[in-house]
């Protein structure tokens, strides 16, 4: 069979699987929900064979042309998207497992599931996408996805107005993207990817550099919004009103990431101009948002800034590791299609897929100690649930070590790697990175000690207990991937391309990273540990240093920035233009012409002579008079 | 290749034959009178989809199906010159499209007095069609008229909040609009010498001999402000949503879908290619407007709180990217603009209707006092979450309308590349009053006003009746959006046969 086959099978499946829910089983939640994940586990099954059975391809059939533009649909599969294939497929299926159980009674159930056939669909194209136009038709996809399970349970406002706000934030990243597309595509005629990394491998420095810099910026537009980059990641924070299996698979594991994924596959485009802006908005997300998250009481909420923080890893790893392999001479473009990977590039992905397990197991975990507490969300209502949920609090504390990057978990190793781009590339970067590393010991701690020590702090709490195994083996199931994630000679010979990049730093950096990383973890978790203490009642730190907390609590007052520029500014301005038009062209030039109007026809009225043979003549000589003036004018 | 040229013929006949009908069996009560019309709409849509079925682009552009009958003007130049070609056939399948979902929506309705309703409705399908099968420009303008005129007839009677005032200045405003372009066309023909009104014949005579410079330069004046007022070329446009915030819906998705498209056309097939300098000298006019139709209107359209006009605002803002696509004069942005005034049809008329099946659950389309409206009736809720992500371009429901998007922000940028950010910034303009307008009528908790007038009238979901008109747009979104070869394979052959837009390339 061709191998494209294969992928269009990978398409198919998720799409048949909600279509079918959309339109036959929208009112029985149990067949819409079995047919959901079984269509989860083909799809499994087919990822899995494309990654070790089929060998890297690539294809394409024209889409569509117009004058100049021609697009092509097609499937690029390299080790890259293999990679990522895997973990949307694997993550994928635990998150639409785990869900059997976390929805099992809500009556909106069809929709549920088919809104994440529909992401699975969505996010599969964007993987294998070969073309930037496919790519940004399903990267618009998975947002209106996104969308519409942020705003799942849409009775609520709130939920309503984060998903609205999801949508256009993320419009707005993709103002830039789009347009850097329309740059590439005038300056190149092709969007194809393949196509461009040739163009640029091939002649790369003969560019205007500031016109290709410009375009990698733009296109950087696009993960800024998709994955929650300084200043557009305050949609990310409000998603978390959606149902929390959607947390962990979009807004922790797979869509979030996106952005990532779309810097390494446009890699080969950025100029040192270019990955230094990215560097720095990548640290700077990654400080910013492991500050909020020491402030914030709901459990989700401080997950999804550490998300965001995470991503801000990501993105600086890949800056920085491409900006090591240029290496100071100017133009050594790393060639995705010959799978030689930068080391950002390696550093990048590594972290998202390790981050991918441990960050969708602390979301689930923290589903399944919101669904144990009749939704309750606030951790300081928690507390106790050691004992009362064993499981989870097991796979849950994995998960806050992987993630803190305790040594030999997942979360060290993909740490350490971008560590090590960032000690190669730039100390400042390198030690504000490792400072982050502390931060996020410092919150996870503080979650952790709190939700899970101490005793019961409300009834909600203390009626906990374990929930049932279609969402306890999903934990335990990536549990085990966040233990082994982190050890790259596991990982199977055909994303070798990727891995293989990861950098391995000579020993004396490796030491400088290894005592800077493990100091920073411990210190961490030793000063939450002793400032918060287990099971606390109330946040230490609003009690003690209350003017810092108020900035942290209050996520640095960007929220409270764009609403206010939406309805003191956008808003009024909508308004006053709506207002001025009412005036000015309804009322008075309108009504003026009209006027005059009026007084003509009181003067044509003595026409009115009730002979329809008058208004015969009339008509005519009206028309003879149109012609002369049509004809006379010129 | 003229085999099938009765079917065009019969496509403009069929409507008005149906229509006069339709008042005939008017006494034979309701079931009799929807089904002669339901058959008047259905015939030219399967005739047209059989023609787009049976159209060869291999014929490299030119006019297919083709037939003339002297209608004893031709001493004047004037015949019935009939035939589609790459540009006008997708407009003509999309009319007859939206021409039967519109009539499937009225027939099922209760309008007053509905056979002079679908009569007046039939009247205009039948001038529908007759605008894009016309070679000749007068025929061309003609039908036209013969579809305006019911237009107004529909809005002063059947329409709604305002509708004398929505009437009146439609009236004026739409009449004018005619009027200065029938000045121009007649401007074209008595200078031209060529004493045709034959687009063909116009087209080859005046490649031979162009009009002078400023010949040129008044007659596209006169075009340009002619149709931009039919077109609602910014800040000639406060008629339109005025005017379908009045109309009833069947007369509002023919009007904003179908016959509003009248003037882009004759832009694209007439007044370009007959005064290729006269569009140049207007440029910087038909760009400084068209971007008050893309970032003001824009704005007011987030301004609206009642759900028609907004509709209707927001319809203005998208004639923005079209004049854009025209003045870029490329193959790619007039073939883009081609592509979104047929998904834009789909699209707006789409909305129209169900803002009307909003209306009736929730008896007003004021959005503040809606609300909640998802959990009675989520089938409609699907449709219009569908049809809006449909007009803001989102590629799924609304890949036609991105691949129209697309290729004219292309052609916008090779034409004036800072153009570019001002034209893209209405995608976040669009997705913002797109998104406000859903949360506001279906999500969230029901308003009071809603509360209260569930108390009079129950509020169900979607009717069949009510579904099969939507899937039928749906469908043919969908269907032109995944391919689009269908479309533009035809349409790039007869745009590249028009030197001033081939020349570009």
């Amino acid at each position: 069979m061709e191998s494209q086959l294969y992928a269009y099978g990978l398409l198919a499946i998720p799409l048949l699987s909600a279509t079918a829910i959309a339109f036959f089983f929208r009112r029985s939640g149990a067949l819409a929900s079995g047919i959901s994940v079984g269509a989860a586990a083909s799809i499994l099954a087919t990822a899995g064979h494309i990654i070790f059975r089929v060998e890297n391809f690539e294809y394409n059939v024209e889409w569509i042309e117009i004058g100049s533009l021609k697009v092509s649909f097609g499937f690029l599969i390299n080790d890259l998207a293999k990679l990522m294939l895997f973990v949307v497929a694997f993550v994928g299926f635990l998150v639409h497992l785990f869900s059997l159980g976390y929805m099992k009674d809500d009556p909106n159930k069809a929709r549920f599931f088919g809104g994440l056939s529909i992401f699975m669909f969505s996010m599969l194209g964007l993987v294998m996408a070969s073309g930037l136009i496919t790519l940004f038709i399903f990267w618009e996809l998975v947002g209106f996805s996104s969308y519409m399970l942020i705003g799942f349970y849409l009775e609520k406002p709130s939920a309503a107005a984060a998903s609205k706000k999801a949508f256009i934030v993320n419009r707005v990243g993709d103002f830039g993207f789009l347009i850097g597309i329309i740059m590439l595509f005038s300056m190149f005629g092709t969007l194809n990817l393949t196509s461009l990394s040739e163009i640029f491998s091939t002649d790369g420095t003969l560019l205007d550099q500031a016109a290709v810099t410009t375009i990698g910026l733009l296109l950087f537009c696009g993960t800024v919004g998709k994955s929650g980059q300084l200043p557009l990641h305050v949609w990310l924070p409000d998603a978390m009103e959606g149902p929390t299996p959607v947390s962990a698979l979009i807004h922790a594991a797979t869509m979030v990431a996106a952005g990532v994924f779309l810097l390494c596959r446009t890699g080969f485009l950025m100029t040192v101009d270019a990955l230094t802006v990215i560097t720095w908005v990548g640290v700077a997300t990654a400080l910013f948002a492991g500050f909020t998250a020491v402030a914030q009481r709901d459990i989700k909420k401080i997950l999804a800034y550490s998300t965001v923080s995470q991503l801000g890893y990501m993105v600086a790893a890949f800056g920085l590791g491409s900006l090591a392999a240029f290496g100071g001479n100017g133009h050594a473009h790393g060639h995705m299609g010959d799978a030689v990977v930068t080391g950002g590039v390696a550093a990048a992905m590594f972290h998202l897929t390790t981050h991918a397990f441990f960050k969708a197991l602390l979301f689930l975990g923290s589903g399944s100690i919101i669904h144990a507490c009749h939704h309750e969300q606030d951790i300081f209502k928690m507390g106790g649930l050691k004992s009362k949920m064993p499981i989870t609090f097991i796979t849950f504390s994995i998960g806050v070590l992987a993630l803190t990057g305790f040594p030999l978990l997942a979360g060290f190793f993909s740490k350490d790697a971008i560590l090590a781009v960032a000690l190669e590339s730039n100390s400042a970067a390198f030690y504000l990175l490792v400072f982050g590393a502390f931060l996020t010991a410092l919150y996870m701690t503080r979650l952790w000690l709190i939700t899970f020590l101490g005793a019961p702090k409300s009834d909600n709490a203390n009626h906990a207990r374990e929930n049932g195994l279609t969402m306890t083996i999903p934990l335990i199931l990536l549990a085990a991937l966040s233990v082994v994630g982190g050890y790259a000679s596991l990982y199977p010979e055909v994303v070798s391309g990727v891995i293989s990049g990861i950098p391995h730093p000579d020993s004396a950096g490796q030491t400088t990273i290894l005592i800077a990383s493990l100091v920073a973890v411990f210190a961490g978790y030793i000063i939450s540990y002793f400032f918060y203490g287990a099971g606390a009642k109330e946040d230490r730190l609003e009690q003690t240093v209350e003017p810092l907390h108020i900035v942290l609590a209050g996520k640095f007052y960007f929220d409270h920035a764009y609403d206010w520029y939406v309805a003191k500014v956008q808003q009024r301005v909508a308004t006053t233009l709506h207002f001025t038009e009412q005036i000015a062209l309804s009322g008075l030039i309108i009504r003026g012409a009209a006027g005059f109007a009026g007084l003509i026809g009181i003067g044509l009225k003595t026409l009115h002579v009730g002979s329809i043979h008058a208004y015969v003549y009339w008509f005519i000589g009206g028309l003879a008079l149109f012609w002369v003036l049509a004809v006379g004018i010129f | 290749m003229n085999d099938f040229a009765s079917l065009v013929q019969l496509s403009i006949a069929v409507p008005i034959i149906a229509a006069f009908l339709t008042l005939y069996v008017g006494k034979w009560g309701r079931p009799a009178v929807q089904i002669v019309s339901v058959t008047g709409f259905a015939l030219p849509a399967i005739f047209a989809l059989f023609l787009w079925g049976f159209y060869d682009p291999a014929i490299a552009g030119d006019y297919a199906f083709v037939s003339k009958m002297d209608t004893g003007l031709s001493i004047i130049g004037v015949s019935l010159h009939l035939g589609l070609n790459g540009v006008g056939l997708p407009l003509f399948v999309m009319a007859s499209v939206v021409g039967l979902a519109a009539g499937l929506f009225a027939a099922q309705s209760k309008a007053e007095n509905l056979p002079r309703y679908l009569f007046c409705l039939l009247i205009m399908q039948g001038g529908l069609m007759g605008v894009f099968a016309s070679i000749d420009i007068f025929f061309f303008y003609f039908f036209h008229e013969l579809a305006l005129i019911p237009t107004f007839i529909m809005v002063g009677i059947w329409g709604g909040r305002d509708r004398n005032y929505a009437a009146m200045k439609m009236t004026i405003y739409l009449t004018l609009g005619a009027m200065l372009s029938l000045v121009g066309l007649i401007a074209i023909y008595v200078k031209s010498g060529a004493e045709s009104f034959d687009l063909i014949t116009l087209k080859a005579h005046l490649a031979e001999a162009p009009l002078a410079e400023a010949v040129q330069h008044y007659a596209f004046g006169l075009l340009l402000f002619g149709f931009g007022i039919l077109v609602s070329l910014w800040p000639m446009h406060t008629w339109a949503p005025l005017g379908y915030g009045a109309a009833p819906s069947s007369a509002a998705m023919l009007h904003a879908g179908v016959l509003k498209k009248f003037g882009l056309y004759g832009l694209i097939q007439i007044a370009v290619p007959l005064l290729p300098d006269g569009i140049k000298q207007w440029e910087n006019w038909i760009v400084w407007l068209a971007l008050g139709n893309i970032l003001v209107v824009g704005l007011i359209t987030m301004a609206q709180r009642d759900l028609k006009q907004m509709i209707g605002y927001s319809s203005v803002m998208h004639m923005g990217y079209a004049f854009l696509g025209i003045a870029a004069m490329s193959v790619l942005g007039v073939g883009g603009v081609v592509f979104m005034m047929i998904a834009h049809g789909l699209t707006v008329a789409l909305l129209f209707m169900l803002s009307t099946m909003i209306h009736h659950r929730t008896q007003t389309f004021e959005m503040d006092e809606m609300g909640g409206l998802s959990k009675k009736a989520p089938v409609l809720s699907a449709f219009f979450v569908c049809s809006m992500m449909a007009s803001i371009a989102l590629p799924g429901p609304g890949l036609a309308n991105f691949w129209a998007e697309l290729s004219i922000f292309i052609a916008i940028y090779q034409f004036k590349s800072w153009l570019i950010y001002a034209a893209v910034a209405g995608i976040v303009i669009s997705a913002i009053y797109g998104l406000r307008a859903i949360a506001r009528i279906f999500f969230g908790e029901e308003s009071k006003d809603f509360v209260e007038s569930q108390k009079e009238f129950a509020v169900s979901d979607m009717t069949w009746a009510e579904r099969v008109p939507a899937l039928i747009l749906i469908v043919v979104m969908f269907f032109i959006g995944f391919f689009p070869k269908t479309v533009t394979e035809s349409l790039n052959e007869s745009l590249q046969k028009e030197a001033v837009y081939s020349q570009s390339e």
